[in-house]
């Protein structure tokens, strides 16, 4: 379990970023931390994937894969998108043939624009910052933080970032992410902490109100209507020929007329617990 | 280890610019083994001071070549700042070693002339002694331990004409003997004993690099 005890942190002789600052994350767990410009969050973010030291205090319990996702991905890169992932595979331990097997399922999920192999400085923002999304993935990682992971994304990508998150958080793995939208980190953290002035504030709950509706198609000719797209809806995973939507309470009932009109069955319709 | 020296190579390769300093060495090269340059023990002393300036800038390079920001996620990759710092090392020793064999063969190329058993050898630990201390001077005015390119030039210029120039340095004590002499024999037990000061220098230089960017991140 990661755990940052009493860090606080300065650059050189500057004044002090984070004071003191307390955070657990257990298996598992999607920590938000929310906080204004130079709050400190990406630092904290650093000194959580060990890129950079505390000045005083320890992080320990750091998980062996950490997949980290910086706020920008300078774009001066000459490598492709696939050798560049195919490098940071290998240099994770994974054989060529592997990295590039998984480098091209990640680039087609996140539906990479631009092609894959074209060097990526020459990619757009939200590209760019889809292969740093992708390399972060390349293991399933133990730890997998994110700094600022939606600014940049198309609306697209935003579902399949909300169930990357959910996934990994479902296999064991912690996710700390950073957002200034409350929209965004209420609907995927299981728990949000504010930053303010180098200082951590106590976790709240996000409040919201989650269902998830299993649904099946009793024939093949249901229709996709593109679940990601549809409001409100959080991540939708499909698992042992179920689909699972998580959905904001408040578009539930749309969803299953949706659902309905397409020709899908729904198995169940459960409320979420907000986790504490 | 094999995977992140080769990553480091394809970003070094594919950045171009190890071509700057590569040509310099070429050109000076060229200059230095002409009609008339003497004996061979002589041009290789001229190459190997030349290799020193030329390494520190392929180094330089090689760790600018890769933005920080790409570095952290290369380290985070890693699990490990000392390894990827490691790489670096040897992908500046990998181009060391192609600028000894350049500063090695041109000679005998371009004005061909007698070689003596000892020759090579005795050129070979002088490129290799001013190949490691460029590379030390390279890693301490890299930006990993100067963030104003514009001092690490200037300090980098300091040490590395100290390194050549000062009296009772390694390179200038080995290059003194070796201008003077026309049978390499006779320097080669004074070239095999210097060898290890700068194999030690780069190796301090590598801590302090290493100290220095851990502390500043």
């Amino acid at each position: 379990m990661l755990s940052v005890e009493a860090v606080s942190k300065r650059y050189g002789g500057g004044n002090w970023v984070l004071r003191e600052v307390d955070l657990t994350v257990e298996p598992g767990a999607v920590v938000a931390i929310v906080g204004g410009n130079g709050s400190g969050k990406s630092t904290l973010l650093r000194l959580m994937v060990g890129v950079s030291r505390p000045t005083l205090g320890q992080v320990s319990g750091r998980p062996d894969v950490v997949g980290y996702v910086p706020e920008r991905f300078p774009p001066n890169e000459r490598l492709s998108a696939l050798a560049y992932l195919g490098h940071l595979g290998r240099i994770r331990g994974m054989t060529g043939e592997a990295a590039a097997e998984r480098a091209e399922e990640l680039l087609e999920r996140l539906d990479l624009q631009g092609g894959f192999d074209s060097q990526l400085r020459t990619l757009s923002k939200g590209n760019a910052q889809k292969v740093a999304l992708a390399q972060a993935l390349m293991v399933p990682p133990g730890l997998l933080v994110l700094d600022e992971p939606w600014s940049g994304l198309d609306a697209d990508a935003h579902g399949v970032l909300a169930t990357i998150i959910a996934e990994t958080a479902a296999a064991g793995g912690a996710v700390v992410f950073t957002d200034h939208r409350e929209s965004v980190t209420r609907a995927n953290a299981t728990r949000i902490h504010r930053i303010h002035d180098g200082r951590i504030a106590a976790a709240i709950a996000p409040e919201r109100a989650i269902v998830e509706v299993a649904l099946s198609r009793p024939d093949s000719d249901a229709e996709d209507p593109g679940w990601d797209d549809l409001d409100g809806v959080v991540t939708a995973v499909t698992h042992q020929g179920q689909l699972f939507v998580r959905v904001d309470r408040a578009h539930s009932d749309a969803l299953l007329a949706v659902a309905l009109r397409h020709g899908w069955s729904i198995d169940s319709v459960t409320p979420e617990k907000a986790a504490s | 280890m094999n995977a992140l020296i080769r990553y480091t190579f394809a970003t070094t390769v594919h950045a171009q610019r190890y071509l700057a300093p590569v040509l310099l060495f070429c050109a000076g090269v060229g200059i230095s083994s002409g009609n008339n340059s003497g004996p061979l023990p002589g041009v290789y002393a001229l190459n190997a001071a030349i290799s020193l300036v030329c390494a520190t800038w392929l180094t330089i390079a090689v760790i600018s070549v890769e933005d920080p920001v790409h570095r952290a996620i290369t380290v985070v990759a890693a699990r490990s700042p000392i390894r990827v710092l490691a790489a670096t090392v040897a992908v500046s020793a990998l181009l060391a070693l192609g600028l000894t064999v350049i500063g090695l063969v041109m000679p005998l190329v371009l004005s061909p002339r007698p070689v003596s058993a000892a020759d090579l050898p005795a050129g070979a630990l002088a490129h290799l002694l001013c190949g490691s201390l460029g590379i030390a001077i390279g890693l301490v005015c890299s930006r990993l331990v100067f963030r104003r390119q514009g001092y690490a030039l200037l300090v980098a210029l300091a040490l590395a004409a100290a390194a050549l120039l000062t009296t009772g340095s390694p390179p200038n004590t080995l290059f003194k003997r070796m201008a003077n002499t026309s049978d390499a024999g006779d320097v080669l037990p004074l070239a095999l004993a210097l060898l290890p000061a700068g194999l030690a220098a780069l190796a301090v230089a590598a801590v302090i690099t290493h100290v220095v960017s851990v502390r500043r991140d």
